[in-house]
């Protein structure tokens, strides 16, 4: 793996090279900066009080006893904050530009909680020990509410109201029909449906939240450290509920520790954190424990889809309708909301099917349970696993091949609209599901299977194609109706040595940035790739933008660090052609250098070219160059792009346990230009791995009184190393047309695909035994029952079995 | 998550563990290998006034035979336990049992005495205990009492030690020639068991059963002998189907006296049946192997 | 009440000291009985490689060597480490350069946000001393006590076998 990486010839590009990290020693070493890791002095530590119940009223919260208690501080409740800051310490969510509701979240509130573990009150202590010993003395006078936690008994008349301005518990009901569809659906041979649910998991990094919040009474300047996906958003939003303006308030993000779309969204603490700061006129730091990460941060994912498909006797998918039915938690989150899960799922039914008739409705109810923001994969999974089911079902019912069923329906490869309106850039959707079905030995898989029938073992395979929306951007929000538009810039310098310094908005919580986009500035300055610094995550010396999430980073990196490259390049060498007394067009930036084309010992070091700008005075120049200023920022908003691959599992199930092994686990991604085929294959395996714990293990559990069951990593199952198989990564590539250098982003495809797969195999192994997979994760004890009774036994609704 | 303030005492002889317990019995929790207690007491839902540490406590550590009997003292590593060749050779279901728990970091602080006093439903050393039919060795400030491994496991997590009695070692009946098997679901390795059985059996020459201890853990408060199953396998070979068919039956229908009716509980007896069968199949084929149902 | 008690119950516990070695240095300190020894290790100490992810040893995040064998961190109190000899992933390097296994992991691109990466390491080193000749089912089950959320754990079993095989043709060749 190492050998082709680090010895690369002279000229060769960096695009394309499976480089190791540049930003791996220091994390190696032990020497990561991670927020807890940071200590500032006077810093105190904070705790917070939060609810024991799913429901309630507050009638009082007494801090008395808590503040005779050595080394406390202070307990601050809502009351107390807002006394001490001009915002509102109020979210207010929604999704712009839809016609949906909104909801109204106190940073710290003293009327009423809606979720287990939601913060009522902030105790500030010497330790956060002390401080865990003083919440167990602030007494709050709960008055418990009946609770509502299922997405569909929320919605029906008569269930508990979370939000007063919301009776019906529905945030957000969107409707969406292209072509003729109740036509194709009364004039097809077939009409199958299938009702599917996908219990409660969540993003869950190595590392949970963490915030150190500091302010200057002297200045009026504040600061955050904290844990996140890109601090422009963070900075924009604690400002808007504290009233501190933006330009007073920095946000610097230092090494995190993994995020997945859960540290990009916005929590109440930090405002909390930043007004008790200023309060006290000390550093303030809180870290999240797992208990609280579990309960209070963002959950994700849960959803019923009921979907029906209008199909032709020859397995000819004439027609999607579906029904998705999220479980949003008891807030809307921001910035996403809710809806990224039942509105995205919506969006992609038809995958990569060519049907023009789709037809889908879309609703997101409140529950008294943690809110639900966006985590990898987010809906897609869902409908994932409902629409590849229900076509395994279709084709067991016809007695078509799967593999053989999903490329008759399959798209070409071109760029297309979809019915659903989003504009695929073009893919290898059916060759990759050749390819992996060809890698897996897909004929040879099926006589397998037989003979281990025989031998009363079964074995299954299935078959999951994916299109992931690579990036974030206002073309694709625009075209899924998802709210607002995006807006990033990057910046590129050239220092007066001649190294470059690359600043971004987006954040790495391990997806290699440094090393990617050092790769992406490497071939567009001519520079070698180790005097290229990338700098992100501190609004301080920053470039704004929205940040890393949804596999956007990458396609947006490109595009603006080659519009930003572009025109540094050009003022270099038209310096350098000054210098030399060279037509600049005559001139090539290569390795560092900037050479006379066809005589490369004619040079002159890029460094001596910008300390040329910087202290040579107009003389150095040429006259021409009006502004010599050796930086750019650019803005950057790609047009739609979509990766694409499939997936194949192959698992065997033990009847008798309801234990599923996963045998083999197979992807052929496309992701078209690769930047670095190592980090592009680490996120892959990666994905893959959370999608196996969404299909077998992940499951947040609540009753029916909203209280959390899953409080402990006991209890929510990471997959271990004994539970991800070797994954077996193979590429296409197809590049991109709209996009800079070709390049697409990735990295949920493994979340959106996996699960499907898993399932469908395990579905595919117990066919003749007439089960039916209704619901996912697949545990043993769903199994075990889905067996006893030799039918499909409804399991729809999990609450309250202890798995 | 931080624990509750504590006392704490790191006594380095027995009698002052003794004296100790028998001043603050009720208030005062001893720390063994930490791996049970501390998880409670970070998340607080163990808060004693005093902790005291056994650590540097010395003589609770030896594995040796003594007349027939392997004697381990409770403070013995797990991972010692796994890598002593005694222990391998006289107590084999012991031996198959220990790679199953935890990890192997859990394992280099978790103690013998430890996990059998804290009498986890789901953990294996208890099960694998009252399969050896072995005996824990208590002392308090009253004396030493000896306390067999089928009076010990009262429900989850309460065993008949008195609140001032320590765990001094545990014996189990040396037992070389016996086969045994140790066999578990769990959802992923490493894990608690949903279900485990644990067989340790004597057979003759001829392969019939002589004599046979099965028990289960997972599936109720407190392991569980399958005594009649044991009874009706005396005399016959293990893996004869009609044998398997009723161990299976009688595994199941043991569990129906338990009473608990909540989707787990339905899960362990489908479940109970297939996994002695599994267990008795290996123990008959005279090997002490290891295998994870998953 | 015997003399070894810190603390009356039921009152504000008084610090005691402790000694031991870490990193093959030896430490003085005062502690509080109930203070975890991750946090002794990395706030006390300012040995902020050990990270926490769940304080309740399932994680595995906060793996050190304790006396020679690996350890749960967050389930020991820095009291019981007294005239205990730990290490933490600062010992295998002290100038900055990087230890073979270190180098394995950052060529077979085995960590992705770096936060398991530490207690991987040691794990490693571990099971290269333990089960030096485990295939790659036992690569797993040794590993299976540290959770990685990002890589799926490809790349580190590609670093295990990796830091292995380069182990194996550093070695002096064998005497018989």
């Amino acid at each position: 793996m190492s050998e082709d990486t680090i010895g690369r010839r002279e000229g060769e590009p960096w695009i394309g090279r499976g480089l190791p990290r540049l930003e791996d020693p220091r994390l190696l070493l032990g020497r990561g900066r991670f927020v807890d890791d940071i200590s500032l002095d006077g810093m105190l530590e904070a705790a917070f009080v939060r609810s024991p119940l799913g429901h309630a009223a507050i009638r009082s919260i007494d801090a008395t006893r808590a503040l005779e208690l050595p080394g406390v501080h202070a307990v601050f409740t809502g009351d107390d904050l807002r006394a001490a800051c001009s915002g509102p310490l109020l979210f207010e969510a929604t999704l712009r530009g839809r016609q949906i509701q909104t909801t109204r979240q106190s940073v710290l509130p003293t009327d009423r909680v809606r979720f287990v573990g939601e913060p009522v009150a902030i105790v500030v202590a010497d330790s956060r020990y002390v401080a865990e010993d003083a919440v167990e003395l602030v007494e709050v006078d709960w008055d418990p509410l009946p609770a509502v936690v299922d997405e569909n008994d929320a919605l029906r008349p008569g269930a508990p109201v979370l939000h007063d301005n919301i009776p019906d518990n529905n945030f957000g009901h969107i409707e969406f029909s292209h072509g003729d569809v109740d036509g194709v659906f009364a004039g097809a041979d077939r009409v199958f449906s299938k009702r599917f649910r996908l219990g409660r998991s969540m993003a869950a990094p190595l590392e949970c939240r963490g915030t150190i919040a500091r302010y200057d009474a002297a200045t009026g300047d504040a600061e955050m450290w904290a844990t996140g996906q890109g601090p422009y958003e963070r900075r924009h939003s604690v400002a808007a509920v504290t009233g501190i303006p933006e330009t007073k308030l920095r946000v610097v993000q230092p090494d995190v520790g993994g995020a997945f779309g859960l540290k990009g969204l916005i929590y109440p603490e930090d405002p909390a954190l930043l007004v008790t700061a200023k309060i006290l006129g000390r550093p303030i730091k809180w870290i999240e424990d797992r208990f609280e990460h579990l309960a209070a941060s963002s959950h994700s994912k849960e959803m019923t889809v009921e979907l029906e498909a209008a199909v032709r006797a020859d397995g000819k998918l004439l027609g999607l309708r579906a029904r998705y039915v999220g479980n949003a938690g008891a807030y809307a989150q921001l910035p996403p909301t809710a809806m990224v899960d039942a509105l995205l799922a919506a969006t992609m039914l038809p995958s990569v099917y060519d049907v023009d008739a789709v037809a889908y409705s879309v609703d997101c109810t409140l529950t008294n349970k943690c809110p639900t923001g966006a985590a990898r994969g987010v809906g897609w999974v869902p409908g994932q696993l409902a629409r590849e089911l229900l076509i395994d079902e279709i084709a067991r019912e016809l007695e078509l091949d799967p593999a053989e069923l999903r490329l008759a329906n399959c798209i070409g490869p071109e760029p297309r609209t979809t019915a659903t309106g989003l504009h695929y850039d073009g893919g290898s959707y059916a060759e990759s599901i050749r390819t992996v079905l060809e890698q897996i030995g897909y004929e040879d898989l099926r006589r397998e299977q037989g003979r281990l029938r025989a031998e009363g073992r079964y074995l299954g395979v299935g078959i999951s194609p994916y299109v992931e929306p690579a990036v974030f951007s206002t073309a694709y929000r625009q075209a899924t109706g998802f709210g607002i538009a995006t807006f990033d810039t990057v910046s590129v310098t050239v220092e007066s040595d001649g190294s470059v310094i690359v600043r971004t908005p987006f954040h790495s919580q391990g997806q290699g940035h440094h090393t990617s986009f050092a790769q992406l500035a490497a071939d567009e300055m001519g520079v070698p790739v180790e005097s290229v610094r990338i700098e992100q995550g501190d609004t301080a010396g920053g470039v704004f933008g929205l940040g890393t999430f949804a596999s956007r980073s990458a396609v947006i990196a490109a595009g603006s660090i080659a519009a930003a490259s572009r025109e540094v390049r050009e003022k270099l060498l038209a310096v350098a052609g000054h210098q030399l007394e060279i037509a600049p067009e005559d001139l090539v930036l290569r390795d560092g250098l900037v050479t006379v084309r066809g005589s490369p010992s004619h040079s002159m070091p890029i460094g001596a070219v910008a300390h040329a700008v910087y202290f040579g005075g107009p003389a150095a120049r040429p006259r021409e160059l009006v502004e010599p200023t050796l930086s750019a920022t650019r803005h950057h908003d790609p047009p739609e792009t979509y990766s694409n691959g499939t997936m194949v599992a192959v698992v065997e199930v033990d009847i008798e346990t309801g234990i599923v092994e996963i045998v083999r686990m197979a992807v052929v991604e496309d992701c078209g230009t690769v930047i670095n085929p190592l980090i592009v294959d680490g996120q892959a395996a990666g994905a893959v791995a959370q999608g196996i714990g969404m299909a077998l293990l992940e499951e947040l559990h609540y009753d029916e009184h909203g209280q959390l069951l899953s409080g402990s990593l006991m209890d929510y199952l990471y997959p271990s190393a004994t539970d991800v198989p070797a994954i077996e990564i193979d590429h296409l590539e197809t590049p991109s047309p709209v996009t800079a250098h070709g390049v697409k982003g990735m990295s949920n495809g493994g979340t959106i695909a996996a699960p499907s797969a898993i399932a469908a195999a395990v579905a595919d192994a117990l066919t003749p035994l007439g089960v039916k997979i209704d619901r996912a994760p697949i545990t043993p004890d769903y199994l075990i029952s889905l067996l006893g009774e030799g039918s499909a036994v409804e399991h729809l609704h999990p609450e309250g079995h202890v798995s | 998550m931080k624990p509750a303030p504590f006392a704490y005492a790191a006594p380095v002889e027995r009698g002052q563990v003794l004296s100790l317990l028998g001043e603050h019995a009720g208030e005062a929790r001893l720390l063994a290998g930490g791996q049970s207690l501390l998880p409670l007491m970070n998340l607080r839902l163990a808060r004693p006034g005093l902790v005291i540490d056994l650590g540097r406590v010395g003589g609770l550590d030896q594995i040796r035979t003594d007349d027939g009997w392997l004697v381990l003292g409770a403070m013995t590593r797990q991972l010692a336990l796994e890598r002593s060749g005694l222990v391998a050779r006289g107590a084999p279901l012991l031996a198959a049992a220990l790679p199953l728990i935890g990890h192997v970091a859990t394992r280099s602080r978790g103690t013998l005495g430890g996990s059998i006093a804290h009498a986890d439903p789901a953990a294996e050393l208890p099960a694998v205990l009252l399969a050896l039919d072995g005996e824990v060795v208590a002392e308090s400030v009253r004396g030493e009492r000896v306390v067999p491994a089928r009076s010990l496991f009262l429900s989850a997590l309460t065993t008949s030690l008195a609140e001032d009695e320590l765990v001094a070692s545990i014996r189990v009946p040396l037992a070389p020639t016996r086969a045994s098997a140790f066999v578990e679901v769990s959802r992923r390795h490493g894990d608690f068991a949903l279900i485990g059985a644990a067989v340790s059996v004597q057979l003759s020459d001829a392969q019939l059963c002589e004599d046979a201890a099965i028990a289960l853990c997972g599936v109720a408060e407190a392991p569980v002998r399958l005594e009649e199953l044991e009874r009706v396998l005396l005399g016959r070979r293990l893996t004869d189907d009609d044998v398997l068919a009723e161990a299976s039956h009688l595994a199941t229908t043991a569990l129906d006296s338990a009473g608990v009716v909540d989707a787990s509980a339905q899960y362990r007896r489908r479940v109970a049946g297939p996994i002695v069968v599994r267990a008795l199949k290996q123990a008959a084929s005279q090997s002490t192997s290891v295998e994870r149902a998953e | 009440m015997t003399p070894e008690v810190a603390g009356v119950i039921g009152q504000p516990v008084e610090p005691i000291e402790v000694t031991l070695s870490v990193n093959g240095r030896d430490v003085t300190a005062n502690v509080e009985p109930r203070l975890l020894l991750v946090d002794f290790l990395r706030h006390n100490l300012g040995l902020t490689g050990t990270h926490v992810g769940c304080e309740h040893g399932v994680c595995g995040a906060c793996t050190i060597r304790f006396d020679g064998e690996l350890a749960r961190s967050c389930l020991m109190l820095a009291a019981q480490a007294a005239g205990h000899e730990l290490e933490t992933v600062e010992s295998l390097s002290d100038d900055g350069t990087l230890h073979p296994i270190q180098q394995a992991f950052n060529e077979a691109h085995a960590l992705q946000c770096g936060f398991c990466t530490p207690a991987m390491l040691l794990t490693t080193q571990q099971l290269l001393r333990d089960v030096p000749d485990a295939n790659d089912r036992e690569i797993r089950e040794y590993l299976s006590g540290n959770v990685c959320r990002c890589t799926g754990y490809m790349g580190i079993v590609a670093a295990v076998k990796l830091a292995r095989e380069r182990q194996r043709s550093a070695r002096p060749p064998d005497r018989s």
